[in-house]
């Protein structure tokens, strides 16, 4: 490891979650720089997702793409997230213009990566620039140093693994031990060749007594990062987690912290039981309302499903003796993980693995691609976090490609194997083509968006068609939004949860607004004006969690007792409360939960703008595949015809159904493209955009967010 | 986590005229106490549908306790 630049530095302290300032890095150059935040930026943009926002709005262009030096790759946890005494803190965010949409992304990630860096004198680091070298960045607050090196050399294996190199990294800068004062964020060789690639966040966890990771893998943060040039950043400090955000009130923050470990004591044993199962518990309760994607989303339930339930992973794989939070103080303990797993397939079968996960989003885009093996799982899980690889982007983008192969839109010719639903041999081939960039996994590696203009332009050629009439195709099944990946749910029969992923702001992921159990189960959004209400109020909450550094979890599933009696039990508003005075007892705010709203209203409107900037931010860009809406190919209409026939009688009221399934699944669809439309009327007026999506000037004015760029911006866009 | 307790994936359970889903919250109360089911902890469906506690049950009903899932 050669010293390229070195900064010696003391590191601010943290006051009431903030230590007001921001590490900038420029590799390019390289450049270390300190920034001190004027006191009124923490009021106005949180922390997390907001002071990403902030940076990525005024340092970057309509221009700038994921490549260009001049994109930043933020990291940042908020004021919250450094707190053993509150359940779900150590969260943090890494945002950058994405290689998949072209515009704003960020994935949130646990880890103790985060809570150091703030101990370490940090609200965020920022980094910017390329390098022509592979770098590493240290970030040591017990020894007042901050360092740009290039990157160690171990050997090839070790290197191009985000894992392994990760661990032998710590390893080394810590005089060969492991131990919980240091952290580090890695990305794989994978994300040099995919453009979904993910941020590793790794810690040593003092029970297992080994290193586990955790992944921002959504919209391909690694991919930024390894283009960058740089491989790791380690950060370390000595100081004591205990009352890490240094609160103003600690009192407050234990009684808060207790109130909400009673609750998920009491109530996750009763309820989701994520503390035994992670996330997989999910899986069934998705198969069971045919909400699984299977086979690209177009059928959510298979007889086949219960191999892939939580009691196959508690039962074969999870060590059930050890809590696994992801962060100290966390008693939901939702962070899976192996030990001990052989590998069977791959470049490294034969090799035994430590495993964290899988979550249920890996063991759905497994289903996805029709394969219900929960060793293939595991295996998948491992290979995707060792090369740097997003299991959503991955199992989604070979999913689609599947079916291309399965309506005939490619040949075995094209994909270099028998494109099957369900083959394990070419789905695992693919997995690791796309690590390296080779053979038809270099294509997958571009994702869906990219991956159907591929096949359009091959296709048409090959047909003497156009190419626009193959899009159209495509458009009905290929899963993504804005250039993002679906995640692992399917939305045919919940409107309310259609724009939970056709507005996210960032593509089709669940952490805005995952509203489907209450719309299409609980029924607790019978009206357009309901489901518009809550598209508008969850997203919100959910962006402050994302903002403050804190986990989404304890709060929306693991639902209080007492919000059985309030107006809207859904919301878990007697939680909500634990963290409004969490947040208070922190910062010494006298905040409401409203209070709460607006600061995360800011953001979003912040997210909007530059999505606008970007290309992506106008109706058009919110529009969804048809399968998203409802059954794009008979094949799906005739899987749940009761279902369908019903809610057409529904809407038709006294007018007589089609006579034949045809007729029906062809007015099916056109009233469900019919009701999103209606969907997005009502929901930008709730949010204040145009009729085009776009923010009304007053909408801007309201949260100060109108700066020259923002007024420049506004005028060209016609409003 | 039910099933893991139970050691079956469902059963059955007699019905009359009147019998409610509450009544069967109690029955599965009385045949596995082990199992915590308590009010505000959990969703009840009937064939898949919300069920109020004082829904009459029908002959073949399949009755289900799920949490209350919100989130991810």
């Amino acid at each position: 490891m050669k010293i390229l630049h070195q900064i010696e530095y003391k590191p601010a302290k943290v006051v009431g979650g903030y230590t007001d300032c921001i590490l900038r890095v420029n590799l390019g150059k390289p450049e270390i720089i300190i920034q001190k935040l004027p006191p009124d930026f923490k009021n106005k943009y949180v922390g997390g997702r907001g002071y990403a926002l902030k940076l990525i709005w005024d340092g970057t262009t309509r221009e700038t793409r994921y490549d260009s030096p001049e994109n930043i790759l933020v990291m940042s946890s908020g004021p919250l997230g450094n707190e053993p005494a509150f359940p779900g803190t150590g969260k943090f965010i890494v945002g950058t213009i994405s290689p998949l949409t072209d515009t704003f992304i960020d994935s949130n990630i646990g880890g103790h990566f985060g809570p150091i860096l703030k101990r370490a004198g940090f609200d965020a680091l920022a980094v910017s620039g390329v390098s022509k070298k592979d770098l590493v960045i240290l970030i040591d607050g017990g020894a007042g140093t901050i360092t740009i090196a290039t990157a160690p050399a171990y050997n090839k294996e070790t290197d191009d693994g985000a894992l392994s190199f990760g661990e032998s990294l710590l390893k080394e800068v810590n005089g060969g031990e492991l131990n919980d004062t240091l952290a580090a964020v890695t990305a794989g060789k994978g994300a040099c060749n995919a453009r979904f690639g993910i941020v590793n966040s790794l810690f040593f966890d003092v029970r297992r007594k080994r290193i586990r990771s955790k992944q921002a893998g959504r919209g391909g943060t690694g991919t930024v990062m390894r283009h960058k040039g740089l491989r790791a950043i380690v950060a370390r400090s000595n100081l004591s987690k205990v009352n890490g955000n240094n609160a103003v009130d600690k009192e407050g923050v234990r009684q808060a912290g207790s109130k909400l470990k009673a609750v998920v004591s009491k109530c996750d044993t009763q309820q989701l039981h994520l503390s035994t199962w992670g996330t997989t518990g999910l899986s069934e309760y998705m198969d069971k309302f045919h909400l699984f994607p299977i086979n690209n989303y177009q059928y959510g339930h298979s007889p086949e499903s219960p191999k892939l339930f939580a009691q196959v992973f508690l039962e074969k794989y999870f060590d059930k003796k050890i809590p696994d939070g992801c962060y100290y103080g966390c008693n939901l303990a939702c962070a899976k993980g192996a030990e001990n797993v052989k590998l069977t397939r791959g470049p490294k079968a034969g090799l035994v693995v430590n495993i964290d996960g899988p979550e249920y989003e890996t063991v759905g885009a497994v289903s996805s691609m029709g394969i219900f093996d929960p060793h293939f799982v595991m295996e998948y899980n491992w290979y995707c976090d060792e090369y740097g690889i997003d299991t959503i982007s991955t199992g989604v983008t070979i999913s689609f490609f599947m079916e291309c192969f399965q309506r005939g839109f490619l040949t075995a010719a094209d994909t270099g194997c028998e494109l099957t639903f369900g083959n394990i041999e070419a789905a695992d081939r693919l997995l690791h083509e796309i690590a390296v960039g080779k053979g038809f996994g270099k294509i997958v590696g571009q994702g869906v968006a990219r991956g159907k203009k591929w096949v359009a332009e091959r296709h048409a050629a090959r047909n003497g068609t156009s190419q626009e009439s193959v899009m159209a195709e495509l458009n009905k099944f290929g899963m993504e939004v804005k250039g993002l990946e679906f995640s692992m749910y399917i939305t045919k029969e919940s409107l309310a949860q259609q724009g939970g992923y056709g507005f996210a702001l960032k593509g089709p992921q669940h952490d805005e607004a995952w509203l489907i159990f209450i719309d299409q189960v609980h029924k607790e959004l019978p009206t357009l004006e309901h489901k518009a209400n809550a598209l508008k109020w969850f997203p919100l909450i959910r962006t402050w969690f994302n903002a403050t550094g804190l986990c989404k979890l304890p709060w929306i599933d693991v639902r209080n007792p007492e919000a059985a009696s309030t107006s809207e039990p859904s919301k878990n508003i007697p939680t909500l409360d634990y963290y409004v005075a969490y947040l208070n007892a922190t910062t010494g705010s006298h905040k409401t939960l409203q209070d709460i709203l607006d600061d995360s209203e800011r953001l979003y409107i912040l997210q909007k703008l530059i999505n606008l900037r970007q290309g992506k931010g106008t109706r058009t860009n919110d529009q969804i595949p048809q399968r998203a809406i409802g059954p794009a190919y008979f094949n799906e209409y005739e899987a749940r015809a009761e279902y369908y026939d019903e809610w057409l009688q529904q809407q038709l009221g006294d007018s007589k159904v089609p006579a034949t399934p045809e007729q029906r699944h062809e007015l099916l669809m056109e009233k469900r493209i019919e009701a999103y439309q209606h969907l997005c009327d009502i929901v930008y007026e709730k949010k204040g955009f145009t009729s085009e999506g776009i923010p009304k000037r007053e909408t801007v004015e309201k949260f100060d967010l109108m700066d020259e760029q923002a007024k420049k911006l506004l005028s060209q866009s016609g409003v | 986590m039910q099933r893991l307790l139970t050691k079956t994936d469902s059963i059955d359970m007699p019905i009359t005229d009147e019998t409610k889903v509450n009544d069967a919250l109690e029955y599965v109360r009385q045949q596995y106490p082990e199992i915590s089911l308590e009010e505000g902890m959990v969703l009840i469906t009937v064939n898949h549908e919300v069920a109020a506690p004082d829904r009459i049950l029908r002959d073949k009903d399949t009755i289900s306790f799920l949490p209350l899932i919100a989130g991810g």
